[in-house]
């Protein structure tokens, strides 16, 4: 059950010079939130700001989200700091499917990198097999890396030279065979590891990402095409907020 | 609930002047998962088309100063899947049941009243959809021409006797006589405004934001048009108004009902603080403690210059 919670910032760090990431105290949000759900914060200007959950410590009742400046919105959230408040509804949206499979390879590229930090953290406390690999423009954008990720670069400066299915690509079969795909990122970076996973015949689970308002389903604004259930219909205009923001690459129209 | 919320819009009785906009809160359900919808005086389905409408594609938001636009085009799954999934549901909500009503043509309206009136038992009003600026065809189109609004109200009255309720576009030269217009053609009420046209250009790619080009604006912004509108039609006509634009505070109602307002509707305020209507009415109530007085009292109590 989703509601609106006013949270205290209890951590910040800037992970670089225009993202910062921040610790909310809400004991709620933390004890209901699953990898691939998000929260929608106020800020000053009209309209909230959706956020994809990044981590969360259920012991503490905290849990942390990544801002990326793109915007006022984003800038004044960004500077927030211990102490500071604002009002969260949350967790919204569905989160993935991380009980059906025992094995999985998370993708994550942009702000992806945040949903898929907390999915790493979910699934390997649970013990379940998981590679994760992580795309960045060039090494100063690089951020939640670990070493035991495989990491690619567009520019080359770091880890593998090129995108996400080039990283894909230098899995070993054995780690590829019988996994379940979970990606976050971009939407050409969403469709080109959707496209590699449906080569591989595994199954892919993307986050989709659109302009929102309400976050929970009742203004219709982010809908996205999926492919329709009734037959004479091409595709259906779903919400990727309250339908989503997670789908069956499959049934996505891309 | 406070019976000094109690207000009347014509011949339909509302435990609370505060209905929930169209398009705004869809059918009821998610918000329903926040809170108990019951403290409503009401509650205005998603517009509905004969046919299931896909809505329009690509970018259907852009957020401005004291509001957003939207041009998101009436997308709704069509009246036939909404009496057999959503009136059923919408009437287990114990508040008032609007169903929202829009066409492409007269033709259309014509159609979706013959459809709906024999659900008559389960609906409270119709409200009927001359307004949306995000379609082609019918709505404002219709709502800006006084005479095609007194020929289509009129022939909409021969077909039901559920109160129609008229919401009217803003966009237009002259608002009273778009309102005259919906009284004379056998109109119960009037709702004033739906959403204003505007734009929104991105400075980087020179392109609307918005992918249909044109939106409609909402939120706090309009509030001060919305007030004017409501009060231009109060001295004009002899049937109720139905206050909307901006409102997002209890002060917001007060000011709507003082300027002519028999009930009002919330509409974008839901999106941002999605239980505001919660606080609204608990503020209401407390100023109709302190005030000694009934809301329904307060409207038209206007004292112009």
């Amino acid at each position: 059950m989703s509601k609106d919670y006013f949270c205290e910032v209890v951590s910040k760090t800037m992970l670089n010079e225009d993202t910062a990431y921040i610790e909310f105290l809400c004991p709620e949000i933390a004890a209901e939130a699953v990898p691939g759900q998000f929260v929608n914060v106020t800020c000053f200007n009209f309209l909230r700001r959706p956020f994809g959950v990044a981590s969360v410590d259920r012991d503490a009742g905290t849990f942390k989200v990544g801002i990326k400046i793109i915007g006022e919105g984003t800038e004044e959230l960004a500077s927030m700091e211990e102490g500071d408040g604002t009002w969260i509804l949350g967790p919204l949206g569905n989160g993935f499917d991380i009980e059906s499979s025992d094995k999985y390879i998370l993708v994550g590229g942009g702000t992806g990198v945040f949903p898929i930090n907390y999915l790493y953290e979910e699934l390997s406390s649970q013990g379940k097999a998981v590679k994760v690999v992580q795309g960045f423009r060039d090494a100063s954008q690089i951020i939640l890396n670990k070493p035991e990720y495989v990491l690619t670069t567009d520019a080359g400066d770091a880890g593998i030279k090129g995108n996400c299915c080039d990283g894909l690509n230098s899995l070993s079969p054995s780690d590829v065979e019988g996994t379940t795909v979970l990606c976050v990122g971009p939407m050409p970076m969403m469709r080109a590891v959707s496209s590699w996973a449906s080569s591989k015949s595994l199954d892919c689970y993307v986050s989709l990402e659109q302009r929102m308002a309400c976050g929970i389903g009742i203004c219709l604004v982010c809908v996205c095409k999926i492919k329709a259930e009734e037959q004479g219909q091409e595709f259906e205009h779903k919400r990727c907020c309250k339908d989503g923001p997670v789908f069956d690459s499959k049934e996505v129209i891309w | 609930m406070s019976e000094r919320l109690f207000v009347k819009v014509g011949k339909t009785f509302l435990k609370s002047p505060l209905i929930l906009a169209s398009g705004t809160c869809n059918m009821g359900r998610e918000l329903s998962e926040i809170y108990d919808l019951s403290i409503l005086g009401g509650l205005s389905s998603k517009g509905l088309t004969i046919k299931p409408r896909a809505g329009n594609e690509g970018v259907r938001v852009a957020e401005c100063k004291a509001g957003m636009l939207n041009s998101v085009g009436l997308q709704n799954p069509g009246v036939e899947h909404f009496i057999k999934y959503d009136l059923d549901y919408m009437n287990t909500l114990d508040t008032g049941v609007i169903v929202n009503v829009a066409g492409h043509s007269t033709e259309d309206y014509v159609e979706m009243v013959k459809i709906l009136d024999p659900h008559k038992d389960k609906i409270d009003a119709l409200e009927i959809n001359l307004s949306c600026p995000n379609v082609k065809e019918g709505c404002m189109s219709i709502g800006s021409d006084a005479s095609q609004i007194r020929k289509i109200v009129g022939l909409l009255r021969e077909l039901t006797d559920l109160p129609l309720w008229i919401k009217l576009t803003p966009n237009v030269t002259s608002i009273s006589q778009m309102a005259l217009a919906a009284q004379e053609g056998g109109a119960d009420a009037v709702v004033l405004i739906n959403t204003m046209l505007g734009m929104a250009v991105d400075i980087k790619t020179r392109r609307p934001v918005l992918r249909n080009n044109t939106g409609g604006y909402s939120g706090p912004g309009i509030k001060p048009v919305a007030v004017r509108m409501v009060s231009e039609c109060y001295q004009v006509l002899d049937i109720p108004i139905i206050g909307c634009g901006g409102i997002s505070e209890a002060s917001d109602v007060l000011e709507f009902m003082i300027a002519g307002a028999s009930a009002v509707e919330i509409g974008t305020a839901s999106l941002v603080i999605p239980d505001c209507p919660v606080f609204i009415t608990d503020e209401l109530e407390a100023w109709c403690e302190e005030n000694d007085t009934d809301l329904a009292s307060l409207t038209g109590t206007l004292r112009l210059w």
